[in-house]
């Protein structure tokens, strides 16, 4: 460990070196007088921070970066080899070709793009319904809160019970007592996906909710009151103070909501399984990587989904975030 | 030049396993000098099965006090399909840390032996002591693990419906059992007798490994394979006509209506379903927890595997197995293996799992015509273990495509489909070797 511990220092000391470098020639070119010193303590203080995210987000980057060129098994990471660009080349022939990968990005997408405006949209509504000054709100939003705080797990198996196919299973029940025959709703490969997304925009819409909730009390009161003395109704005033208020912070709903979708994978998991109508790209990645043992073209997914999620959530940043 | 980029891009990796620090050559020795072998379970030690093993690993450390060797255990909880328990193996294996025995799931032999995680104990027991054994872990001729216990499946059946439906089973044991228009024709029987879902092949257990344990043997009763001798060849064996036709049983047990992929959890419980294909664990339900249904043991009955072609029945349960862990002296760890897959074990964890005993001399005392009985009947002449290959989590997933797409699918196709992904997945598996 003492050579790993060493090396951890050589990199962190690189990089802290070449920001003391960059501050000394910042420094000079405003013409201001560098502190060592207080360098050194501010340095200091976000040692620990940096150490945090160097072992738990650079390192894994690396590691994944560096896998994905190799075609490591998790079982033999010994006779790893460097086999060029081989994995990613696979995972577009797996694409081309129609396979579970194909199967992984269709349903992917199908997700993000219901469960994004769904679960942003329930969750400005539930805010403004808990904004409202009516009697037991508060209770209103507890419940609208406690799916978030229920393990995905348990929400997962709670709904698989929910929806069995069986008779005797409460949505069956329901209908039945319509005459409605039973329906096999999650292995019925039309519907899997909508009630992935019905269960995971329930589960997560509730802590959106208090987002926005905290937002909305932010926005200033006298811009209502003027509103309404030029005549705009509750839409109007909706549409055009409440809306603008809420966008810094609906510009970052919409990217954690985004990036949490794309990374859809317990639910499908545990309420269908690994078949063709619930693989997603997640659930793909981590079957190829720790059920097959396939790290290395694991990895390659992983770095293909980083690059993909990053340039979205970039166009986003850049078409919703820059105009004034 | 390709080799310098992966020393570059992996050296950060291979520190890891390099400073992990891992076993010497020889066994650890504490400040008393008791030679330390450690040892793995997946169960949680506050279960039954963990005071089993608990209560053998004291009576090890007793017995071995004047020969100074010590068992140290170490209880992990497997989850869902022992997924996890898995990855806590790899990490062990990757930081050198592995303890000298580990308990391994029987169809993950091929793959760690491949993969030097398990050792070969060939010439750790006598011809006579591996001989006691109902089955052994083998790979490529050599053995790999030794069983904690064994487990069987079977057709659980309510004596009441098969009797308002004026069926008579009796007929149908291990060494004569049905065929498959037998099986059908009982299920035809039970459906005009007013049983709307007359068996629950639990086809709706494709989620993990289950259902491939239930349903394999039926594809060996139809004469089918699903892989090659070394396990890398899938075409032609999990594709064949002999294959096919056993997946097309079960096809025309859903089309027939005589099964089906919503049949509730409870429903054979309560008495709404007429036969229940499941694992020996089932018998002490039927036991205990559903006296309105089942009040005794003459209320419900246990058939065997349906035959075609050949006798097969389900098999495998979880192994002791040695690990590669550096320690070239294996002499305390082979006394641990010994003492921990003798017969006394075997009988001690028997008693607390009520699965079978895995050894011919523990003799279990069951009465003739018990489930019991059938089960280990079953299992001593029909039992088929599952496919032998190193990619036997690709087998799994592809074999409950197959299950979970025949409802819809041509088997034809679906098989030939499944068995292309299979293929591609061992030719992975092979170019990595």
């Amino acid at each position: 460990m003492t050579l790993f511990a060493i090396i951890v220092f050589i990199i962190l000391a690189l990089i802290f070196g070449l920001v003391v470098f960059f501050d000394i020639r910042k420094a000079k070119k405003q013409q201001q007088k560098y502190h060592l010193g207080r360098s050194i303590t501010a340095m200091c203080l976000i040692f620990p921070a940096c150490l945090l995210a160097f072992f738990f987000i650079l390192l894994p980057i690396l590691y994944s970066l560096g896998y994905g060129f190799t075609d490591y098994n998790l079982l033999k990471p010994s006779v790893a080899k460097f086999v060029w660009f081989k994995n990613f080349t696979d995972a577009f022939n797996e694409i081309l070709k129609g396979g579970k990968l194909a199967m992984a990005l269709k349903n992917t997408a199908f997700f993000v793009v219901l469960v994004v405006p769904l679960q942003i949209i329930l969750a400005l509504v539930l805010a403004l319904f808990c904004n409202v000054n009516i009697k037991g709100r508060g209770i209103f939003k507890v419940c609208f809160f406690t799916p978030v705080v229920v393990s995905l797990t348990v929400t997962s198996y709670l709904w698989s019970e929910l929806l069995s196919p069986s008779e005797t299973g409460m949505m069956n029940s329901l209908l039945g007592l319509f005459g409605i025959p039973p329906q096999d709703f999650l292995n019925n490969p039309d519907t899997t996906m909508l009630w992935i997304v019905i269960v995971s925009a329930w589960q997560g819409c509730g802590y959106q909710m208090l987002i926005f909730s905290s937002a909305l009390t932010g926005i200033r009161k006298d811009l209502y009151e003027a509103a309404r003395m030029d005549g705009c109704n509750a839409w109007q005033r909706f549409i055009k103070v409440t809306l603008p208020g809420l966008k810094p912070t609906l510009l970052y709903v919409l990217i954690t909501v985004f990036v949490g979708a794309c990374r859809i994978m317990i639910q499908p998991m545990l309420m269908v399984g690994y078949q063709d109508n619930s693989v997603t790209l997640s659930y793909y990645m981590y079957q190829e990587g720790y059920a097959f043992r396939h790290v290395g073209y694991s990895s390659a997914i992983a770095l293909l989904m980083t690059i993909f999620i990053g340039t979205i959530t970039f166009i986003q940043r850049k078409v919703l975030g820059d105009k004034k | 030049m390709n080799k310098r980029l992966l020393v570059l891009l992996t050296a950060l990796s291979f520190t890891f396993t390099a400073c992990g620090g891992g076993g010497g050559e020889g066994p650890e020795v504490d400040d008393s000098g008791n030679t330390i072998v450690k040892i793995l379970f997946h169960v949680d030690a506050k279960s039954a099965e963990g005071n089993a093993y608990k209560k053998r690993i004291d009576e090890f450390n007793q017995t071995y006090k004047d020969r100074k060797i010590k068992a140290a255990a170490t209880y992990r909880a497997r989850t869902s399909g022992g997924a996890d328990y898995e990855k806590q193996l790899i990490a062990m294996q990757l930081d050198g840390s592995l303890p000298d025995i580990i308990t391994f799931d029987a169809p993950n032999c091929a793959s760690y032996a491949d993969a030097d995680l398990i050792w070969d104990i060939s010439d750790a027991l006598t011809s006579e002591e591996k001989g006691d054994f109902l089955s052994l872990n083998t790979y490529q001729g050599k053995l790999y693990g030794l069983p904690i216990q064994e487990s069987s499946a079977g057709f659980y059946y309510n004596k009441r419906l098969f009797s308002d439906a004026g069926i008579n089973v009796s007929s149908y044991t291990v060494e004569n059992p049905w065929t498959f228009a037998e099986f059908k024709d009982v299920c035809r029987r039970l459906q005009q007798s007013g049983v709307a879902t007359p068996v629950d092949m639990r086809l709706d257990a494709t989620k993990d490994e289950t259902a491939p344990y239930l349903l394999y043997p039926i594809i060996y009763a139809a004469g089918g394979k699903f892989v090659s001798e070394d396990g890398y060849t899938a075409k032609g064996y999990m594709n064949s006509q002999e294959s096919k036709n056993g997946f097309q049983f079960l096809k025309d047990l859903i089309s027939a209506n005589y099964t089906s992929y919503a049949i509730g959890a409870t429903d054979f419980f309560t008495g709404k379903v007429g036969m229940y294909l499941s694992s020996g664990w089932t018998i002490p339900d039927l036991d205990h927890k559903f006296p309105e249904t089942f009040p005794n043991r003459d209320s419900w009955g246990l058939l065997p595997y349906p035959k075609e072609v050949t006798r097969a029945s389900a098999t495998g349960s979880w192994s002791y197995a040695v690990t590669n862990n550096g320690v070239t002296d294996k002499t305390a760890t082979y006394e641990l293996l010994r003492w921990m897959s003798s017969a006394e074990s075997t009988t001690t964890v028997t008693n607390a799992t009520g699965m079978i005993p895995c050894r011919k001399s523990c003799n279990p005392d069951y009465p003739a015509g018990s489930p019991e009985r059938l089960l280990l009947d079953q299992l001593s002449q029909t039992g088929k273990e599952r496919p032998v290959t190193v990619g036997y989590p690709q087998f799994s997933t592809s074999f409950n495509s197959i299950v979970y797409k025949i409802k819809d699918g041509d088997v034809n196709t679906v098989v030939e489909n499944e068995t292309n992904a299979f293929q591609e997945q061992l030719d992975r598996i092979k170019a990595e070797h």
